[in-house]
């Protein structure tokens, strides 16, 4: 009897939570800003191999009996999915930059090679990094002549104001505006943190390249094969 | 009853790791003869790189500025109406390098770049220094990266380089000198040989790649709002106008240029 009722049960909770419509209830969290309509299936694809394949292997690999691991369940979405909607030529700080050996020590600190180090999914935010200063790693000589801001860099810097970049500097340079000069003009910190939360674009509306939609993705994915 | 859960568990144990699985990945699934070593391949991209860098730069920079066209760092911007100039034109390539399937990593850097967070640091400032003694490729294995790893010199080649870049607001360094080693591309890759398969991958990554900037330039070019427009075609600047040569012209001036040195390689 207990085992039939666990078949039941089972089967039923089975079919509820393959529904697209309850992906929701097996999501880690809810979807960061811009993401909101993806289904599961826009980042997780199937990792190779059935449930019990995966389990065998892995347990092959934990006592030394195969070389590698394999994923479990769904493939690890890594920086490479990020980039097939978000690749932009004009990008300030592409990721690929940062796999350059000079930036190792820089890469220790903060890994921006990688997106998810800086946009964590499944936090209903845009950007989940929680210290803005990672400017410092790379742009500590920085010297700026003819400098056209009223609080010099080399002041702020001197200061370690790592925190004032992001008030005039957008990371990934997509944004048309004017960057300005005097520092009461800056975007303020709360307005960017409430950015970062997923608010309103304190930069710019006017983005010169739009990441593509899940239904763009699919329609180029399908012309690339 | 101890007895049955131990079979049991034995018979279970033995069902989940003597067969089955996963197959496993091999690091080199390919059958082809591998004919190239990573040094070899390296080499011959970057001199594609160096031919194709020296048209850009003396042909459409050069050439391009004495006729009245504008080259700038945001040359994407909205409000920016140029074209990239060449370190940025490489970048472009490296951009579009990362897209492809092909795990090519092309940078560069200086020991006096404008912007310092280019600054060399580490093994490649090392190298660097060797390489603007003797000019001559650095090659060595990133163990941390496991990548394969080729430094070579970036030669101040065309009069426009050593112009802008001592005129340059942010320059580091105002001296520069026609033939002086400015800076050096670095060049990553996994494997330590390669076969002919991939070896023309890596050549058709960077020649798409620069296809592909250059179309990026001509549209920028189409969506002028004040400047005047060059003509795209056959004709270059030194023709004496606005004119501009049309991707599949630049191409080939690339590809008969680089042509020597690339067969060479691949025929040896």
């Amino acid at each position: 009897m207990g085992v039939l009722t666990g078949i039941v049960v089972g089967s039923i909770l089975f079919v509820f939570f393959s529904r697209t419509s309850n992906e929701t209830y097996i999501s880690i969290g809810p979807m960061n800003s811009g993401h909101e309509d993806f289904s599961c299936n826009t980042c997780h694809s199937d990792a190779e191999g059935n449930l019990w394949q995966q389990i065998q292997s892995n347990s092959q690999f934990a006592i030394g009996l195969r070389e590698n691991a394999v994923d479990f369940g769904t493939i690890d979405v890594e920086t490479k999915k990020c980039l097939a909607c978000h690749e932009r030529d004009n990008d300030r700080h592409p990721t690929h930059r940062f796999l350059e050996p000079k930036f190792k020590k820089a890469v220790k600190q903060i890994n921006t090679a990688n997106c998810n180090t800086c946009h964590s999914e499944h936090h209903g935010k845009r950007m989940t990094l929680q210290k803005t200063d990672y400017c410092m790693h790379c742009h500590e000589d920085l010297t700026v002549k003819n400098d056209p801001l009223d609080v010099p860099h080399s002041k702020l810097i001197a200061n370690e104001a790592w925190g004032t970049c992001l008030q005039c500097h957008d990371f990934h340079g997509n944004h048309e505006y004017q960057v300005p000069h005097k520092m009461k003009d800056t975007i303020s910190n709360i307005r960017l943190k409430q950015y970062f939360e997923g608010g309103i674009d304190v930069y710019s509306s006017n983005k010169k390249f739009v990441a593509l939609s899940e239904k763009e993705w699919i329609a180029k994915y399908i012309s690339n094969h | 009853m101890k007895k049955a859960l131990y079979t049991l568990s034995s018979l279970y144990a033995f069902f989940l790791i003597s067969c089955g699985g996963v197959p496993e990945k091999s690091t080199n699934t390919s059958v082809e003869k591998l004919v190239f070593s990573v040094a070899e391949v390296l080499e011959m991209v970057s001199k594609e790189n160096d031919v194709t860098r020296t048209l850009y730069t003396k042909a459409i920079v050069g050439a391009g500025k004495k006729q009245g066209m504008k080259f700038d760092e945001d040359w994407q911007k909205e409000e920016v109406e140029a074209g990239p100039l060449p370190a940025l034109f490489l970048r472009g390539i490296a951009n579009d390098i990362q897209k492809s399937e092909v795990p090519l990593g092309l940078y560069l850097g200086s020991d006096f770049p404008i912007n310092k967070a280019n600054k060399f640091e580490g093994k490649q400032a090392e190298l660097f220094h060797q390489i603007k003694k003797d000019r001559a490729p650095q090659h060595f294995f990133d163990e941390e990266q496991k990548m394969h790893t080729a430094m070579f010199a970036d030669v101040a080649g065309a009069a426009a380089c050593v112009s802008c870049h001592n005129k340059h607001e942010q320059t580091t360094k105002d001296d520069w000198k026609l033939g002086d080693v400015m800076g050096a591309t670095t060049w990553q890759y996994p494997t330590d040989s390669l076969s002919y398969k991939n070896t023309i991958a890596i050549l058709k990554a960077y020649r798409n790649g620069t296809e592909a900037v250059y179309q990026d330039y001509l549209h920028e070019i189409a969506a002028f709002k004040t400047s005047s427009k060059p003509e795209i075609g056959d004709k270059w600047p030194s023709d004496g106008g606005l004119y501009l040569p049309s991707p599949a012209v630049f191409l080939d001036s690339v590809r008969e240029l680089a042509a020597y040195e690339t067969m060479t390689t691949l025929l040896k």
